[in-house]
């Protein structure tokens, strides 16, 4: 077991939680009292900051948990689906012959962009709110392709070996168009155009589709250019940065069952973040009611984002209505590769002025995002490549952030886990650790000059809006905990060097912030009813993608109804059997979902002190819930939860079902926040480097449950850790991609981690469920910063490029000794 | 054609194309429990033993099998009774999507047999064929570690084996299962 403070013993309280923050509290006075002064008191809790159990593992590891694959035997008619897909990157469509698939044995459909069954409609596959901040620029089956892996064609067959054979037989004829693959010369007037203006509605802010823009954005808070022009030149400094696709490298690829019922209600079960939006975005493209659609999650074998997008399922469904069967489609990894869903590769410029104090004065970013064929999450993403990393330094008076979203002949880019944050925090913080370096500032003590406080007021995170509804204060901020723990464990003070001449060793460190959810753009609801013995059916909308959401969940209501988690059947993530929710992304389902199962559970515990007040005859107020019952502090009188639920649903003269609802949404999205350290040792001949050991400090408010908190930072890590030292797709100069599965793309093994030590910061959020923020997205954000720092440490030269290879720092360290 | 083996302890007859690998067929037998992950032997989520083994049943013909005895996730223990080593993953918190876990748990359960107390770097090597992507793989590593003490006798296993911390007296980083780093 993880065990960061070495002996356990010490820090234990009673209840079994490690109290980390007493402990330190005598390091940093300030930090810790005005957290503990929010802080509920430890004793308090009965179900919180505790490892409860993940409330699917025990069906997990004896191989019971059923993902949509799993859910075929439901269906004893159940075709299988394969898509055809584009062999081009840039051109239209002439003909597709299907004749010799549909004459195959076994094949129940061909279905091509000209069928009845496939909407002729622009739509947007990402799974966001209505209307999306995403452009329509897709159809179902297209016929204008835009990257090798566009769909143009699919089969459903009685299995999927018959669909993939036939789906070799159909022949696809194209009328081919120069690509444009550089996202560089993207909007140079003689480009090849990749969208006709007609084709796509919905067209977001900045879009210029002349020059294959999707969008242009920009905002300021002060005079950049003015501060600029009145510092001193040598204490301006500018970089630039690059960053690679990544994928997401979901363990369950895409996998989609879609069928309709004897009800003749069209229903899925579909591996999926984003249920209600999926419904909803069936129901527009396939012009149904909403009622008349119903989207199941079952357990999915993860999403990071590639599964907050409706990517496979109307192509199930328009071959489910021309097979007149069910339908199961299955992505294989060698499409996961090429054909779904990536990380959007991006370059920076970030530029800072900086007092002779130590004080930034303007920080100046720009980003180019490259979209790839379509523009789902095009514009956002890059929206927050500036929004969650210059938070980081609320105090700086004059911040300017702009960003291109280009369109290029390459696989499009979408969320992934970070969201634009990872490609944001490489630059700007190897940046200030630049800035801090060559104004001979120690580059930790810059950041915490500089960076945010509690109380801070921060107008960053909304400067690309208008007005001050989204300006955020800062209540809750243990980053200088994080950054002196993170110091201490890492060994920041005491590197030592390694006798071999050509060894040297560095520690690189990098802030890192996120959100908790969208700020004003977010829904979670929840229904609690109680049965009669007691437990409790919570009804929630909230998505687990296999974080443990459903369990923390469980925590929140088992702690305001006073009842054991055990007592809490979860159902969720059903658009026919649960509350609506927006789904599993931008950080939000614990901030979010979890904060509406609180308001619910309030709602039931209510009553409960209701039918405890008749039957223990005392005022309502005088009453509590806790250990499974009822009870009077007062007069040591109780009754259990059990005896309430026989009463309240058989009682003589009054029954009543005690019910609780919640529904929450805010303009607020407090940022976790964290330290990425990382020690490094770098051959100077060679440029091969080895990471030592990768520390992570985090503030995510009350960890809910420490272990899974743990889980989601070891997790991001492993992804933050690939994305900087191994990650990226490689293509050729028709746009056809080399990178087609795990054997050619890097995503590290057990035996590619360096040491990992994880620390939990306790703050105390005030706006967050028992204090809690969030924590999935911040620890993607900290490894390819701190890693550029550690090798700037070390060997005094900058790598502003990912991967970080050794040619890379060889090439680096070329240039400085030439 | 028809496949004779021995799975999980019982002799068993599955229909089959030659074409088919072991994966198809175990899944489409109702053994779900090993995953879909690549088709190419690359990512480990397929994992069962084959003749104590640990293989890939997704690149492995099922002609290949015929007359071998094939242990899967199913042939472990249940919800309430689990194997040592599947307790050691719940109690660790060594799972999060779980797509890879019934993989990484035979593949574990091949290494221990073989190497009962396998050091952090055999247990790393052992497994470097087995990707996941949520857990960072180090309560993974923890878990089998972990597990080697348990079937051991080297430390105290979980009543029930695979409590959470709620039900017992002593948290899990304050069992002995704790020192394996």
């Amino acid at each position: 077991m993880s065990d960061p403070e070495g002996s356990a013993s010490e820090n234990e309280r009673p209840d079994g939680h490690r109290a980390e923050e007493a402990v330190e509290t005598d390091a940093f006075p300030g930090e810790s009292e005005e957290g503990e002064s929010d802080r509920t008191p430890g004793e308090e809790r009965e179900h919180l900051t505790e490892d409860v159990e993940k409330d699917d593992a025990r069906k997990i590891v004896t191989g019971e948990a059923r993902y949509t694959a799993d859910y075929r035997d439901r269906f004893p008619d159940l075709a299988a689906g394969k898509v055809i897909r584009s062999d081009i990157a840039h051109g239209y469509v002439e003909a597709v012959d299907a004749s010799e698939a549909e004459a195959m044995d076994g094949v129940y459909a061909v279905v091509t962009p000209w069928d009845d069954v496939v909407p002729d409609k622009a739509y947007s596959s990402s799974g966001q709110s209505y209307p999306e901040p995403s452009p329509w620029d897709m159809r179902v089956l297209r016929e204008h392709v835009r990257f090798v892996g566009d769909p143009v064609a699919a089969v459903a067959a009685r299995d999927a070996e018959t669909a993939d054979r036939a789906a070799r037989k159909v022949t696809v004829e194209y009328e081919e168009l120069e690509p444009v693959l550089d996202p560089e010369r993207a909007t140079d007037p003689d480009a090849p155009r990749i969208f006709d203006p007609d084709e796509v509605e919905n067209k977001q802010s900045g879009a210029d589709y002349e020059r294959n823009l999707e969008s242009r954005f920009e905002g300021e808070i002060g005079d950049v250019e003015r501060a600029f022009e009145r510092a001193d030149d040598d204490r301006v400094v500018e970089t630039e940065w690059e960053t690679p696709y990544q994928s997401h490298c979901v363990p369950e690829p895409h996998t989609t069952i879609a069928y309709t019922d004897e009800d003749d209600r069209h229903s899925f079960i579909t591996a999926t973040q984003v249920p209600f939006h999926t419904r909803r975005q069936i129901a527009h493209l396939f012009d149904v009611p909403v009622r008349d659609v119903r989207v199941t999650k079952p357990r999915i074998g993860a999403g990071f984002g590639a599964k907050q997008e409706m990517a496979i399922e109307p192509i199930a469904f328009a071959l489910h209505l021309a097979a007149e069967r069910p339908v199961k489609l299955e992505m294989s990894r060698r499409e996961e590769f090429y054909a779904l869903r990536f990380r959007h590769p991006m370059r920076m410029r970030m530029k800072t002025a900086v007092s002779d104090d130590g004080r930034i004065e303007a920080m100046d970013l720009y980003t180019l995002s490259n979209a790839g064929a379509y523009g789902t999450h095009g514009m956002t993403v890059a929206n927050n490549v500036g929004t969650k990393p210059l938070p980081l330094y609320p105090r700086v008076p004059n911040v300017r952030f702009e960003g291109d979203v280009v369109h290029t002949n390459l696989p499009m880019g979408a969320a992934m886990r970070g969201y634009g944050a990872p490609q944001g925090h490489f630059a700007v913080e190897s940046h200030m650790d630049e800035v801090a370096r060559r104004l001979d500032l120690d580059p930790v003590e810059f950041r915490e000059r500089n960076a945010v406080r509690e109380g801070d007021v921060d107008r960053s995170v909304a400067i690309l809006k208008d007005g001050d509804r989204f300006t955020r204060e800062i209540r809750s901020c243990g980053l200088r905990e994080c950054i002196e723990r993170g110091k201490e464990a890492i060994g920041y003070d005491e590197t030592e060097q390694p006798d071999e001449d050509r060894l040297y060793r560095g520690v690189g460190m990098a802030l890192l912030a996120q959100g908790s959810g969208v700020a004003g753009r977010e829904l979670g609801a929840v229904r609690i009813r109680m049965n009669e013995d007691g437990s409790f059916h919570l009804q929630v909308g909230g998505v687990d993608t296999g974080t443990g959401a459903d369990t923390m969940f469980g925590q929140i209501a088992a702690e305001v109804l006073g009842c054991h988690p055990d007592d809490i059947v979860v159902i969720a993530s059903d658009t026919d059997l649960t509350p609506f929710d927006y789904g599993a992304y931008a950080s939000s389902t614990t901030y979010i979902s979890g904060e509406a199962v609180k308001e619910a559970a309030e709602e039931a515990r209510e009553r409960l002190l209701h039918w405890g007040a008749k039957m223990l005859d005392e005022p309502a107020d005088r009453l509590a819930t806790g250990g499974g019952e009822v009870y009077s502090e007062a007069t040591g009188e109780s009754v259990t939860l059990e005896d309430v639920g026989y009463e309240a649903t058989y009682g003589h003269d009054e029954r009543e079902q005690v019910l609780g609802d919640g529904s929450h949404s805010t303009d607020e999205s407090p940022p976790p926040y964290g330290a990425q350290f990382v020690d490094v040792t770098v051959d100077e001949e060679t440029g091969e480097y080895e990471i030592n050991e990768m520390v992570f400090a985090a503030d995510c408010g009350v960890a809910i449950n420490p272990a899974l908190v743990e889980g989601q930072i070891e997790g991001g890590e492993h992804m933050s850790l690939e994305y900087a030292t191994s990650g990226g797709l490689e293509f050729d100069d028709e746009g056809n991609p080399e990178v087609l599965g795990f054997r050619q793309y890097g995503m590290p093994r057990t035996t590619d981690h360096p040491p990992m030590e994880t620390i939990i910061v306790e703050t105390h959020e005030p706006t967050g469920p028992f204090g809690a923020k969030s924590i999935a997205e911040l620890p993607t954000n900290g490894v390819p910063p701190a890693l550029s720092n550690a090798i700037r440490d070390a060997v005094g030269v900058r790598v502003t490029e990912l991967p970080i290879t050794a040619d890379d720092v060889r090439a680096a360290l070329d240039e400085r000794d030439r | 054609m028809q496949i004779e083996l021995e799975l999980n302890g019982r002799q068993r007859t599955f229909d089959a194309a030659k074409s088919d690998v072991l994966l198809d067929v175990l899944r489409r037998n109702g053994y779900t429990g090993p995953k879909r992950g690549c088709d190419t032997g690359a990512c480990g989520f397929c994992t069962v033993r084959i003749d104590g083994d640990p293989r890939m049943s997704c690149v492995t013909p099922v002609a290949k099998v015929d007359g071998a005895s094939v242990e899967t996730i199913e042939g472990l223990g249940d919800q309430n009774d689990l194997h040592p080593i599947q307790a050691a993953f719940v109690d660790n918190s060594a799972l999060q999507c779980g797509f890879c876990i019934p993989g990484m748990i035979m593949r574990s359960k091949a290494l221990l047999e073989e190497n009962p107390d396998p050091t952090e770097t055999e247990v790393r090597e052992a497994l470097s064929d087995n990707l996941c992507r949520c857990t960072g793989y180090k309560k993974i590593v923890e878990a089998v570690l972990d597990a080697a003490d348990r079937m051991n006798g080297d430390a105290p296993m979980a009543a029930d084996g695979g409590a959470g911390a709620v039900d017992c007296e002593a948290p899990p980083w304050s069992q002995g299962g704790g020192d394996t780093e």
